[in-house]
């Protein structure tokens, strides 16, 4: 078991220092210049050449390449995340501020996904071809289909032009206030949910119809066992595992997607402010949020892989 | 010497007679005032601002405008997202007046004098007046903040600073007292105006040497303004409350400010003016404007912006080197039409090339008469194509590379005006939609053909944009164009005082621009504000763009 969380230690690293690589050669080759935001069209008109050099010092962006980032890796193995371009804010505030809306409307995905996916899955494959099953398939592929930000925005409008209504406009953290900060999170998070939700419903739907054509879930049925009871024991136990797996990946969907959604909604959380940084150019933030993330979507694949020991006792690390 | 004087005793605390007195004499003033041609006047300046009688005190105001800031230099920046919420902390010399946002008032200069010359401004300073750290203003500060923007240090970038070109010296007579003299005389408006400027906030000399003379990374500056800092949250809101100590006894009247960063046009703003939970929205969508006209106890206003929407052509390619050919282009559009495809992204008017509601302008009634600007477009057209033979390109041209700034008004402008131009002229072009950086790294380094996006001017007066946007080697004269002749004008219309000698230079550089087109002017844009009647105080209507009239010092809540 340790040798093979040594390795997947490695993995990971190896996994991190790529991504950090990409990200940081992409951010420096993608055209743009980054002084527009600092100072503004007009500003940025009247700069003059020795304007430009002393900022682009000041920011750290006149060293050479491999310079900047072997100081940026130095910086991460200290815990500094730097300071933003703009503001002088540090990414580690920005983090600490925003993160917990964003892990909670990404948390919230996560259960609802299960909580929808999981009984439609069940239902379609103990029903296939039924009328709930065909139901059950429509909105699943419906689900997929529409982008989150564009159901975002109608859910935001329709509340808005129905009933007045508005989620609050700046961050209510959950220990400030429970109702308001549920005000904020219950939308992104429903909406990427049902995006996954569909995924897992047709995951668990195809594993169950796999596994419930087995010979022990005969042999359930066969001693008189309820079908609630062969279901909830037998099949679902056998077939989850993949739907775990998918749930891993779905993790950096619903990152990825929680970008978009976030701007959609109006919450402040860290996928708005990598948007944000992005048309900025506010290089720092930028690479320290991506980088973030990619640890996140590592570590929880990694914490997938060595659920599945727990899932199924006959799996065993080596 | 022309003697100013606002506010003779400029005592700070005033009884209940003299306030009311005050408040009567300053209503004739401006009623007089508005009727005068020049700002600066002495009329004008028995202007101080005083509370509205009839106003209140107390409570919060919750204020939408723009996303976040970039810096917190409010000398270095451009846009919105600064002095929109950092203003109401800082004073200036002078200020427009919230009334109309037209008339120039006092405000840390209590008094002014010009000389005879017009080489000299002597500004008297108000005494008693504190910073939020409870320093002690003085003339120091003034020209420590001049010298600053007529003067930037390495690696500081002021937009301002060529309004300010003519200053040569900046002495200071005694702690109240500041003399700017001039290398040459310039226009009294034109002068007043730049020293009015809301972005011409007087910080602290303390502050500006404690930093390098770079305050883009320095969030709460003192001022001395009405409000003082309280608190921010990166990119949702800045909080502010009543500065007790404020000179101006009376103001300012709410105690506490609550500025929302909210994007400019968007669903976002729209909706949280809507629902309630902004008392003052400004910049908001058409359609969430429209919406918020029709409710009960809302107030709305549309108001013109310093800002121009246009297509320049890199006169270093050949075609568009000629000016036949970059006529025609600019003939070719229909430019009522170009209103009507963003009316519901964002409120736009017609205009030429320059500010169609500047007074020394065209008006736009006349202006709709010319070609270019006419309704009906098909007598243009028959111009543009005429003019497109005799260049030399009856065939029209293929291949223009349209480099088009990722906005939606202008990637739904870039559409149509592609449309125009092939239907037209029959000049073919192909979009390349780029962010804002690239957008200012591909049309600055050469890289276009077409580019199209919008650049703003501090002041109406053509003084300060027709070097910026015309000048040879202007900063944004992104198409390099030169014409001798509109530069000599240029220099001409600097230098003249005489008001309807300059409005008579200002037409004829209209009439070269128009036969030379250095960029085409696809519309000027408008501000569309929305607020719920327990405001009071600010109502935009007459005011000429967002960046003077930004300190709700005045503003009231019922």
């Amino acid at each position: 078991m340790r040798k093979y969380l040594a390795r997947r230690a490695v993995y990971a690293a190896v996994t991190l220092l790529g991504v950090s690589l990409s990200v940081f050669v992409i951010l420096r080759v993608l055209p743009g210049d980054p002084l527009v935001a600092i100072l503004g069209v007009e500003g940025h008109a009247q700069m003059r050449p020795a304007d430009r050099v002393r900022i682009m010092a000041d920011l750290g962006l006149s060293d050479p390449l491999p310079v900047q980032y072997a100081h940026w890796l130095v910086d991460i193995g200290a815990g500094r995340l730097g300071k933003s371009f703009f503001r002088g804010d540090t990414v580690a505030d920005l983090i600490r501020h925003r993160g917990p809306i964003s892990a909670e409307i990404g948390v919230l995905a996560l259960i609802v996904s299960w909580l929808v996916g999981l009984p439609v899955g069940i239902l379609s494959a103990f029903k296939p071809n039924s009328m709930p099953d065909g139901l059950a398939r429509a909105l699943s592929v419906l689900f997929i289909a529409i982008p989150g930000f564009w159901l975002g925005m109608l859910i935001v409008l329709a509340l808005l032009f129905w009933f007045g209504y508005k989620a609050p406009i700046v961050i209510v953290h959950f220990w400030q206030d429970p109702w308001q900060n549920l005000q904020i999170v219950i939308g992104p998070g429903v909406v990427l949910g049902l995006a996954q939700g569909a995924y897992i419903a047709r995951m668990s739907r195809s594993c169950l119809l796999e596994v419930i054509s087995e010979d022990f879930v005969r042999t359930a049925r066969a001693k008189g066992l309820r079908e609630g009871l062969v279901v909830m024991r037998h099949a679902l136990p056998n077939a989850l595992l993949p739907v775990i797996t998918i749930s891993g990946v779905l993790l950096g969907f619903v990152l990825g997607g929680s970008v978009a959604v976030e701007q959609a909604f109006g919450v402040p959380g860290l996928g708005r402010a990598l948007v944000t940084a992005v048309i900025e150019r506010d290089i720092i933030v930028v690479q320290n949020v991506v980088l973030l993330y990619a640890v996140i979507f590592v570590a929880v694949n990694v914490l997938v892989d060595l659920s599945y020991a727990w899932l199924d006792p006959r799996i065993r690390y080596s | 010497m022309i003697d100013h004087t606002s506010d003779p005793k400029h005592a700070t605390s005033v009884d209940r007679r003299t306030f009311l007195k005050r408040v009567g004499t300053a209503a004739a003033s401006a009623a007089i005032a508005s009727r005068l041609p020049a700002p600066g006047s002495v009329h004008a300046q028995d202007a101080t601002l005083r509370p509205d009688p009839a106003a209140k005190r107390g409570g919060t105001l919750r204020y939408g405008v723009h996303t976040a800031p970039a810096h917190f230099d409010v000398h270095q920046s451009g846009t919105v997202a600064n002095i929109g919420a950092q203003s109401p902390m800082y004073d200036t010399l002078l200020r427009r007046s919230p009334k109309d946002g037209q008339t120039i008032i006092p405000d840390l200069a209590w008094k002014w004098d010009i000389s005879p010359d017009g080489k000299k401004y002597t500004f008297h300073l108000r005494k008693g007046v504190k910073f939020h750290d409870g320093a002690d203003f003085t003339a120091e500060d003034v020209k420590a903040t001049y010298d600053r923007i007529a003067h930037p240090p390495k690696g500081v970038v002021i937009p301002r600073t060529p309004l300010f070109a003519t200053v040569s010296e900046i002495v200071v007579i005694d702690p109240h007292k500041i003399e700017f003299r001039m290398s040459e005389p310039r226009p009294k408006a034109f002068m007043l105006g730049a020293f009015a400027s809301g972005w011409n906030i007087i910080v602290r000399k303390k502050s500006l040497e404690e930093n390098g003379g770079n305050l883009r990374q320095v969030m709460a500056y003192p001022g001395t303004g009405p409000f003082k800092h309280v608190s921010r949250k990166d990119k949702e809101v800045w909080i502010m409350e009543r500065n007790p100590d404020y000179w101006n006894k009376g103001l300012p009247l709410v105690d506490r400010l609550e500025i929302y960063h909210m994007p400019p046009f968007s669903a976002e703003l729209g909706a949280a003016f809507l629902s309630g939970k902004l008392d003052y929205a400004r910049l908001l969508d058409p359609v969430s404007w429209r919406k918020g006209k029709e409710m009960q106890g809302v107030s709305a206003a549309a108001f013109n912006q310093s800002v121009i929407q246009a297509v320049w052509m890199n006169m270093k390619k050949k075609p568009l080197a000629d000016a036949r050919v970059r006529r025609a282009m600019h003939l070719a559009m229909d430019r009522h039409t170009l209103i009507e495809v963003v009316k519901d992204t964002a409120p736009m008017q017609v205009g030429g090339f320059d500010y169609p509601f500047h007074p020394m302008s065209t008006p736009l009634a006349e202006l709709e008469k010319k070609l270019g600007y006419q309704r009906d477009i098909k007598p243009a057209v028959q111009e543009a194509r005429r003019l497109m033979k005799e260049a030399g390109y009856a065939q029209g041209i293929k291949g223009l590379d349209f480099v088009v700034r990722d906005a939606n008004t202008f990637k739904l402008w870039a559409v149509a005006i592609q449309a125009m131009l092939k239907e037209h002229i029959n000049i073919e072009c192909n979009l390349r939609v780029v962010q804002i950086s690239n957008w200012f790294e591909e049309v600055g380094g050469g890289n276009f053909d077409l580019g199209i996006s919008a650049i703003v001017s501090t002041l109406m007066d053509p003084s300060d944009y027709f070097t910026a946007w015309y000048g040879k080697d202007g900063p944004q004269n992104y198409s390099y164009w030169t014409n001798p002749a509109f530069h000599d004008l240029t220099n001409q219309i600097d230098r003249e005082l005489d008001d309807n000698r300059r409005k008579a230079l200002v037409r004829k550089g209209e009439d070269i621009l128009e036969q030379d087109p250095p960029l085409i002017p696809v519309a000027y844009e408008q501000i569309y504000d929305a607020w719920y009647n327990k405001v009071h105080g600010q109502n935009p209507s007459t005011y000429f763009g967002i960046y003077d009239v930004v300190r709700w010092d005045q503003a009231w809540l019922t």
